[in-house]
């Protein structure tokens, strides 16, 4: 139990830096605005209590805006991830495949781990995005803001998921 | 009363996912003044430090670049100096007034240094360690070596917010450098170097590679300093205006020193205007 409640605390600290030092600093473009903090509700145990996930994903989003200077709409972005997330894991997991620990690449298959990682981070980007603009003018631009950035996000989570991944199973 | 207590127990989750949902919103809705506000006041002491960590380290990768863009600047400054002029008072100062044969200091600048910089979202903000200890308050320009940087919407004690050139809600009074036609400057949102000019009547001979400068209308910018050049321009049959497409010439991707412009014949003409506004009424 205290290993998972570290193991949590380290990610999301490593990736509250990635993302407030480095990714939100590449300034790529403005049609790519790339977010790898989701990934931190992604990878909590399949066994949080949905309003203890709500909870975390709530605050965590609301540390990462004090950080980023952006006051609510990471919170309410990572909240709607956290809400969703069992949804999604019930939807898309076959009946009476029963996994025990937390999502990984490697017990729940690449597959699995692919549509759940791009559903989410998609329904993440486009309600940021789309409150970050704050209006319905522009869909067009907004939809070609939301996949780049998608597709960006992605290629950097599974890039550090990989990297991870490895360095544990060396441990072990 | 059971009734009640049983609907929350049942939709207790989808409650507590409206009223976490409801705090971010009235969080976003605050306004972009009060985050701004609370981004510097509140989080400074962490997160302060963390970015000064950040900028030291980092700082040290640039000073090449840093050095070089001081060096020009420097070249500049001793170029505007009056020893290096041949009859400075007629047409050269942009930033001094004569006043009975005498020359008036009306424009002082505050330098200081980006500690946070956007491009990619809508509206972007940036923060400069220099605040109000340092003389400077809210609507100030800001510009940079290159061209204009934004205005200062927020001030605090050590800090300033400065709305970027890139933000939705910016607005700046340009001119043709070669024929004094003005118009407003504004950034379309799709672009770090790209912003579009309204308001140019289609008589006007606007070529591809004109530059634009700002027109000392507004109290943020002296005049003469330069914006962009036009990249292209449209005159479409059902507009009465020419849609001039611009390139900003300061690169907000670099951004690392920029000079707040402190007015200091601001108040005189904030208070003219006012008397004016109520004579005319």
């Amino acid at each position: 139990m205290f290993d998972i409640i570290r193991q949590n605390l380290v990610r999301f600290i490593l990736l509250l830096l990635l993302q407030v030092l480095l990714v939100s600093n590449l300034n790529l473009s403005p049609y790519i605005s790339p977010n790898i903090f989701p990934l931190f509700i992604l990878l909590l145990p399949f066994a949080t209590p949905r309003w203890l996930l709500m909870l975390i994903g709530f605050f965590a989003g609301l540390l990462l805006d004090i950080f980023l200077g952006t006051t609510g709409m990471n919170a309410a972005a990572t909240l709607l991830v956290a809400y969703l997330r069992p949804f999604l894991i019930n939807l898309i997991t076959p009946r009476g495949n029963e996994f025990d620990q937390s999502p990984n690449i490697f017990s729940q298959g690449l597959t699995w781990f692919l549509i759940y990682v791009s559903i989410t981070v998609f329904v993440h980007h486009s309600f940021y995005l789309l409150v970050e603009s704050g209006t319905f003018y522009n869909l067009l631009q907004l939809l070609i803001r939301v996949v780049f950035s998608t597709a960006m996000s992605m290629i950097f989570m599974f890039i550090g998921l990989y990297l991870f991944s490895v360095r544990k199973k060396r441990k072990a | 009363m059971y009734n009640i207590i049983r609907f929350i127990i049942r939709y207790h989750l989808l409650l507590l996912f409206i009223i976490l949902e409801s705090v971010s919103f009235y969080l976003i809705g605050q306004n972009s003044r009060f985050h701004r506000a609370a981004y510097l006041n509140t989080a400074n002491a962490i997160n302060g430090n963390v970015f000064k960590v950040y900028n030291d380290a980092t700082g040290y990768l640039f000073l090449g670049k840093v050095n070089d863009s001081l060096a020009n600047e420097n070249a500049k400054l001793r170029a505007m100096l009056m020893q290096s002029k041949f009859d400075g008072r007629l047409d050269t100062l942009v930033d001094t007034d004569t006043l009975g044969g005498k020359l008036m200091q009306r424009f002082t600048y505050i330098p200081s240094k980006v500690i946070r910089n956007s491009i990619d979202n809508a509206n972007n903000i940036i923060y400069i360690n220099r605040g109000s200890n340092q003389g400077i308050s809210n609507q100030m320009g800001v510009i940079n070596m290159n061209g204009i940087v934004g205005q200062v919407v927020d001030v605090t004690e050590n800090y300033a917010a400065v709305m970027s050139v890139l933000n939705k809600d910016f607005k700046v009074s340009a001119k043709l450098k070669k024929n004094n036609y003005f118009g407003n400057l504004r950034w379309d949102g799709n672009n770090a170097s790209n912003a579009t000019m309204d308001e140019m009547p289609k008589h006007v001979p606007v070529k591809k590679g004109d530059t634009l400068v700002t027109s000392g209308f507004s109290t943020l910018f002296p005049e003469g300093i330069i914006v962009g050049y036009v990249k292209e321009v449209k005159s479409e049959v059902d507009k009465p205006f020419l849609v001039v497409r611009i390139t900003l010439s300061t690169n907000f991707r670099n951004l690392n020193y920029v000079y707040v412009v402190n007015n200091l014949q601001r108040k005189e003409i904030l208070t003219l205007d006012s008397t004016t506004t109520k004579a005319t009424k």
